[in-house]
């Protein structure tokens, strides 16, 4: 269907009779017979300006539909960040939003919260999932442990948000487990205590997400040149030596677009925002996708969120054009 | 020699302690989950916990009785199968455009593409409730098929990209000889040649796409387009709280098949995972 429609806008100016054996394809059209000796004349031609054109022709469909997605959402919040939205009513404030934010404390609360929160849990799972996976990709039983290890990333991120706030607060769990080796004496309260709350959203975040590093680190150990290492390891390197001086340089590259993807991935965190903690205590835990949610859908003001998801919006092109752009350079071969 | 052996038989102890007790720990809490959607509710919240429950169907019965399970599970089916499917009509041509052909522009229109994936879902999630709300699409499944093909768009089309560049270019040049065009080569030679990466492609994405929960919770809002992945967030029987038992039992039941999708990419997965950059 789709191949007879890009046919129809590209192919129709010079049709080779070769493609006669495709009956359908050729169907439309009296071309085939107007051009009768162009068989296995080599390569065909088509003019150069529908030549030029055809990459564009291709990627047109998609760009179209990430440019409404992307852009125009852009312009929109531009835009309503100009006024105060109440219900059906806007009301034009100018840059007022922005000079309002900027003196928000639960803006810059959720900011700080969102590099907090995000850096710990990313630097964590990062330094796990080196771990695990520097231990386990030589080992025979390897493609065993990858499925263990996948199996949190495969839970819904709101199943996984459940079995946690179940585990912290409702069901009590953690607070007995901890009782029965004697940390504490009694049950914890997990959302009275800034730290300890934004604890249980970095164990969720690591228990889940660590496989994702974990994988790609495993892929990239196992494709890696083992000659080096084994050398080393006849030279009589202890382990440890032998992954910061030869492992981990080696993967760099790897470490850094998988770092940054997951990265990207921690600072839009919301589910489990919303399900465990709902930002308290005292909006300890609210992130940045969190804070713009409830300023548009708890508490309606539209162009305040808007404003706010602009100078987010601001924030993740710098980071793409800088970090990203540079982080997908070096991993390519 | 004797140095070599040591090493090895020291690491390999700390190997099992380490490989081991993370997989306790991936385990542990699964298990326990697993035990919660078959035990009473009654055993679920309690001043000590219990590890040991009573055996008990009570979940599934009021899955089955109270909550319009079938039509979650319904929803999420067609939003995810659409989407996957739009994505793969956009992706393919965009990739063998990006992956084929010299022309202008083409890295910063690859990069937009990629840097699409880096938004967060709050930043337009504004905007995208009124363009739905005016398209009178909320709270239908066709508006959630339509913003699932839009996150995936991106990594859906970085993924066959990168597996469209490790055909050799001399497979295509000897069927441009015989006179075949650009397109039919595509369908002919470059697909079928790539097809692992295309499968990976919509495997992640419809994964992504199953998960997906800010902009659900946004658009739908009753049982026509809720999918499993917001239904659990409103599995609240009221002033009774959270119906936990209940909650498990549809994690597992959403777990089984994404389990059985990845194990049958599993070679190809960390290569999905960071769109096509790591190959693994």
């Amino acid at each position: 269907m789709l191949r007879r429609v890009f046919m129809s806008v590209a192919e129709k100016p010079c049709r080779s009779d070769q493609m006669t054996t495709k009956a359908p394809l050729v169907s439309a059209a009296g071309v085939a017979k107007a051009t009768p000796n162009r068989r296995n004349t080599g390569p065909r031609r088509r003019s150069p300006a529908l030549r030029k054109a055809f990459p564009y022709l291709l990627l047109a469909p998609a760009m179209a539909y990430l440019l409404v997605i992307t852009l125009y959402p852009g312009l929109f919040a531009i835009y309503q960040s100009l006024f105060v939205v109440k219900f059906l009513t806007w009301e034009w404030t100018g840059l007022g939003n922005y000079s309002a934010i900027l003196q928000d404390r639960e803006f810059w609360a959720a900011l700080g919260n969102t590099a907090i929160i995000g850096g710990i849990s990313l630097t964590l799972q990062t330094a796990i999932a080196l771990t695990i996976a520097y231990f386990a990709y030589r080992d025979p039983f390897i493609r065993g442990w990858r499925i263990v290890y996948l199996m949190p990333m495969l839970f819904m991120p709101s199943a996984v948000a459940f079995i946690w706030k179940l585990a912290f607060n409702d069901g009590r769990v953690i607070s007995n487990l901890l009782m029965s080796v004697g940390l504490v004496d009694g049950n914890v309260d997990w959302l009275g205590n800034v730290w300890l709350a934004r604890m249980t959203l970095i164990v969720a975040d690591v228990w889940q997400w660590t496989p994702f590093l974990f994988i790609i680190f495993v892929a990239a150990l196992q494709g890696q040149d083992q000659e080096i290492e084994e050398a080393a390891r006849l030279d009589g390197a202890s382990w440890p030596s032998i992954f910061w001086n030869i492992s981990l340089p080696m993967m760099r590259p790897v470490i850094v677009v998988a770092v940054t993807l997951r990265g990207i991935d921690i600072t839009t965190m919301f589910t489990n925002v919303f399900v465990m903690t709902q930002g308290t205590p005292g909006g300890a835990t609210e992130t940045m996708s969190y804070f713009i949610y409830r300023q548009g859908f708890r508490m309606f003001n539209f162009g305040y969120a808007s404003a706010a998801s602009v100078l987010m919006l601001i924030l993740t092109i710098i980071i793409a054009q800088t970090v990203v752009k540079r982080a997908f350079h070096s991993g390519k071969k | 020699m004797a140095k070599y052996r040591k090493t090895r038989g020291e690491s390999l102890l700390l190997r099992y302690i380490v490989l081991g007790g993370w997989a306790l720990v991936c385990l542990l809490p699964i298990l326990w989950f697993l035990s919660i959607g078959f035990r009473p509710r009654t055993e679920v919240i309690t001043p000590v916990p219990i590890y040991w429950p009573t055996w008990s169907l009570d979940a599934w019965h009021l899955l089955m009785s109270d909550w319009p399970i079938a039509q979650y599970l319904r929803n999420s089916v067609i939003a995810v199968a659409g989407s996957v499917i739009i994505d793969l009509i956009l992706a393919i041509p965009a990739a063998y455009a990006l992956s084929r052909y010299e022309f202008k522009g083409r890295e910063d229109i690859g990069f937009y593409i990629l840097s699409t994936r880096m938004m967060a879902p709050a930043i337009v999630a504004v905007p995208i409730f009124f363009l739905f709300k005016t398209m009178g699409l909320l709270d239908s499944v066709w508006a959630l098929m339509l913003i699932y093909a839009a996150i995936n768009l991106s990594l859906v089309t970085w993924i066959i990209r990168s597996y469209m560049l490790d055909i050799p270019k001399e497979l295509e040049d000897a069927a441009r000889t015989d006179g075949a065009g650009d397109l039919r080569i595509l369908w002919e030679i470059i697909i079928p040649a790539c097809l692992p990466g295309i499968i990976t492609a919509a495997v992640i994405a419809a994964i992504f796409a199953i998960n997906e929960f800010l902009f659900t919770l946004l658009i739908a809002s009753t049982a026509n387009a809720y999918t499993m992945s917001v239904a659990l967030a409103n599995f609240t029987g009221g002033s009774d709280g959270i119906i936990y038992n209940a909650i498990a039992l549809v994690s597992f039941i959403a777990f089984v098949p994404i389990l059985i999708l990845v194990i049958l990419i599993q070679k190809h997965l960390s290569r999905g995972l960071t769109m096509g950059a790591v190959k693994g």
